[in-house]
């Protein structure tokens, strides 16, 4: 009866991903200009989430400059459609690889803090760039710079045509990211992953790569992260240093998202972008307030249950709604469990 | 032992999660009295002096001092009450000066006449290096330290945990011939220790653990090695 | 001209006392906590409001509302780690890094609730204004001379009470095996929220100089901070004295980059930071 309950809960669970996927497909068609930009926005921001749970949440990566390589995908692209002139389809790409590139001496900085370094570190990186970026002046330093009318229209002649067009790269985007790490998680790379998730001496132990496998993660995450501030400088139709790296957008809020939905878990970014979003709807007009809900609310999640609203689901689940890792067989778990504490106390 | 002992230990559970790392021992120390818990890796032996000392996840049963319960207390009450410990792996404050670990001793535990010179009496060595860092220490005089550093608490009962591990065995000699000393003060002393001749030579009685449960226990002198050997192995 | 050079350095010392003002507490709970708080920065903007209150409201001479603070800093950072930062202390570093990064939106935002957006200034009187000339085209505020003074005798109060005081060793005591000292009896989570407490002090301090000197509003927190960790990881990690030194390399570049160009000031500091992590990260004056 319980088994069966949980197995129907699952399934619902599925349902409910492929009908908002569904759902996302049949955008263009079914709503008004406003909400295909809502939904634009909300795939960007699902993209950044996914890719800092991949980072903190499984590679103990604790970065708080992720939003660095969304503005640097932001310039590369600007860069790339306006100044250069190249195709504004083929700057898409080209973004994602200078943020790539630009990963690179980041990763040799930042990696030469300890842990709880690391995060403000990460920071200090991406405020310089942001700095920088505020130098150049063929992208209007510190104030910015507009796209002209001629590369947006490439986008299409008629705002609702191009919402449209700029909605289906941003579901592009979106769907690779999600996809190819969801991939990912389930090679024996994610079966490192997890491991370092749940325990990372545990995980040096059995033969894990860590610092091959933190590396993977933090250079996977990039061209993605530029990827998203392409899609973002479409929608904005300018760049600018504060917004086109704005840490309160693509890292405040993406910390936010992925700590109540649930850090540590594919759907735990998922739940959090729509939770987000929601409450982001219904409560931004009291202002700062909606800030201190998300920061006790997240405090609160630490506190009370690290693994986020999605960790409190799964309490009651038999499985992941999106599996990751394969499943061991099920005469496994008992004597994992209890051979544990017992190695615990072997060890004191 | 008449009276109250100074512990007593009554149907003691330790818990790690589900596991059970002691179940029901009972036990007790005197004071003025040497107590040997002999038993293999992994047999609770660690477990028991956590819980003593009120750093055990969950216990059930009692643990007493005096007859004073010592559930709900925390460790530095306990420490107050007069309970040392001379933790496995000495586990002296590094960075931390011979004299700033000793006062540390002193600050954690209670009022009594044992002072700084006591200690340098018994490991002259120490006065020598008073002013040295912990770490710049050999094993043998790091592990003098932490004796020095829990007898300085004053303590009622003193726990040894392991303190053979990893060193000579001259020095392991030296350590041992201060326990009847320390003893004559009418401490109460619990030693846990894997090396069984050694703690058994000195112990006025013992008890032998296996996989959380006491199997034996007695004077060494009324029993024989071949019944010691077979229960510490679980024969 | 080499004057002029002269006096830019000066300055940039002198800017480098208030820096290393703000690294103080961080190194503080760095070198003991092992930790670094993300709202550090929003805490030291949080008691300047709460200067700033107290000298309009009522009326106070800033040194008077410093004094006023001390004490609140003090329990406010005891209750701060006891109650919230002890519960996940020791449990990996992303609990304490998302903890305190709510905890800096929480404040950045309440302050923005309450104060408003607009930029803030604590009016220090005549003290402010005052300048030392020193000739050779060198001129020394009396302020900022004060700070840095200030910011030496700082190092030289916590070296003493962490290296000649029984609670000083205590705190080294915990922070070299928490695990031994909760084994033995120390009472690990009473001396961390003590050690807290004294950050709260340190925090206090630097809020009143910070209040008289430069502007801030409600957002200035993330840029304190980032200023403190670099003056931190740039010392040595947990080296008061290299904490300091550290604040004084980043106010020279800042001063010297603003000569340059002023829009230049922040980017200098960040990337002579940078430069010299990269060569030695393991700081001038490392401790551990």
């Amino acid at each position: 009866m319980k088994a069966s309950t949980g197995a129907f809960a699952i399934w619902c669970g599925r349902l409910a991903l492929f009908a908002g996927a569904a759902v996302l497909v049949a955008a263009p068609w079914l709503f008004r200009v406003t909400d295909i930009a809502l939904l634009t926005e909300f795939l960007s921001l699902l993209t950044i989430a996914v890719m800092w749970n991949l980072v903190a949440g499984y590679a103990d990566i604790v970065s708080v400059g992720q939003h660095a390589f969304v503005g640097i995908g932001a310039y590369a692209f600007f860069g790339f459609a306006v100044i250069a002139r190249i195709d504004p389809f083929l700057a898409i790409p080209l973004a994602a690889l200078v943020a790539l590139l630009f990963a690179i001496p980041v990763m040799a900085i930042i990696f030469r803090l300890r842990a709880a370094y690391l995060a403000v570190g990460s920071w200090v990186v991406a405020e310089t760039l942001m700095l920088a970026a505020g130098k150049l002046s063929a992208f209007g330093g510190g104030s910015g710079i507009s796209m002209p009318v001629s590369v947006v229209r490439i986008f299409g002649a008629h705002p609702a045509e191009r919402y449209a067009t700029i909605y289906w790269i941003a579901f592009a985007v979106a769907a690779l990211s999600l996809v190819s790490t969801w991939l990912l998680m389930r090679s024996r790379i994610g079966l490192g992953l997890t491991a370092i998730r749940d325990d990372e001496q545990g995980a040096g132990v059995v033969g894990v790569n860590l610092s091959g496998l933190r590396i993977l993660c933090f250079l996977w995450a990039a061209p993605f992260l530029g990827l998203a501030g392409a899609v973002i400088t479409l929608q904005k139709l300018r760049v600018a240093p504060p917004a086109s790296f704005s840490i309160i957008d693509w890292t405040v809020y993406v910390i936010f998202i992925v700590v109540i939905g649930g850090i540590g878990s594919f759907e735990g970014p998922i739940i959090g972008t729509v939770i987000f979003f929601l409450i982001r709807s219904y409560l931004s007009e009291i202002g700062v307030w909606h800030f201190i809900i998300l920061g006790v609310l997240s405090i609160a999640v630490v506190l009370v249950e690290p693994r986020g609203l999605w960790g409190l689901v799964r309490r009651f689940l038999p499985e992941d709604v999106i599996p990751i890792t394969r499943r061991p067989p099920l005469p496994g778990r008992p004597t994992e469990q209890a051979s544990r504490p017992a190695e615990s106390i072997a060890h004191e | 032992m008449n009276g109250t002992p100074l512990l007593s230990v009554e149907s003691l559970s330790v818990f790690y999660g589900h596991f059970r790392a002691l179940d029901a021992v009972e036990l007790s120390v005197g004071a003025g009295e040497i107590v040997s818990i002999i038993g293999a890796n992994g047999a609770g032996k660690s477990s028991l002096m956590k819980a003593i000392v009120g750093q055990a996840d969950r216990i059930e049963g009692r643990i007493c001092l005096e007859g004073a319960d010592l559930a709900d207390r925390s460790t530095a009450e306990i420490a107050k009450a007069g309970v040392a410990l001379v933790p496995e792996g000495r586990r002296l404050f590094s960075s931390l000066t011979v004299e700033e670990n000793l006062r540390i001793g002193q600050e954690v535990g209670r009022e009594g006449d044992i002072g700084f010179d006591d200690i340098y009496r018994m490991f002259p060595v120490l006065r020598e290096r008073r002013r040295q860092l912990a770490r710049q220490l050999s094993g043998g005089q790091q592990q003098m330290v932490a004796v020095g550093r829990a007898l300085l608490a004053n303590p009622k009962l003193l726990l040894c945990d392991e303190i053979s591990l990893g060193l000579a065995p001259v020095v392991i000699g030296d350590l041992y011939e201060m326990l009847p000393k320390i003893r004559e003060r009418g401490i109460g002393i619990l030693v846990v220790e894997q090396d069984i001749s050694r703690s058994l030579a000195v112990a006025d009685r013992f008890y032998c653990l296996l996989e959380g449960r006491v199997n034996l226990s007695g004077r060494p002198a009324e029993t024989s090695r071949e019944i010691v050997a077979r229960h510490y192995f679980g024969g | 001209m080499l004057g002029g050079w002269l006096n830019q350095i000066v300055q940039g010392v002198l800017l480098g006392g208030l820096y290393a003002t703000f690294a103080m507490g961080l190194s503080l709970s760095v070198g003991i906590m092992r930790f670094v708080n993300i709202a550090h920065g929003d805490l030291i903007v949080l008691v300047s409001f709460l200067i700033l209150t107290l000298t309009t409201t009522l009326g106070l001479s800033p040194l008077a509302a410093v004094l006023v603070t001390l004490p609140i800093t003090f329990f406010g950072g005891y209750l701060l780690q006891r109650l919230l930062l002890q519960r996940v202390l020791g449990k990996g570093v992303l609990p304490i890094i998302l903890v305190t990064f709510g905890l800096s939106i929480i404040v950045q935002n309440g302050l923005l609730g309450t104060y408003g957006a607009d930029t803030r200034k604590v009016a220090g009187g005549s003290f402010e204004t005052a300048t030392l000339m020193l000739g050779g085209g060198v001129n020394v505020g009396v302020l900022p001379l004060t700070i840095f003074l200030s910011a030496i005798a700082m190092v030289v109060v916590l070296d003493f009470v962490l290296y000649r005081t029984r609670l000083g060793a205590r705190i080294r005591a915990v922070s070299d095996d928490v695990a031994a000292a909760d084994l033995i009896g120390l009472p690990s989570a009473r001396i961390y929220a003590t050690a807290m407490g004294i950050v709260g002090v340190t925090i206090a301090i630097s809020a009143g100089f910070m209040s008289i000197w430069t502007n801030f509003d409600p957002t200035s927190g993330p840029s304190r901070l980032l200023v403190a960790f670099e003056a931190v990881v740039l010392g040595g990690l947990g080296s008061l004295w290299g904490t300091l030194a550290g604040g004084i390399i980043i106010g020279i570049a800042q001063v010297v980059g603003a000569q340059v160009d002023a829009a230049w000031q922040l980017l200098a500091g960040h990337l002579v930071f940078l430069a010299i992590f990269m060569l030695r990260p393991e700081g001038l004056f490392p401790k551990y």
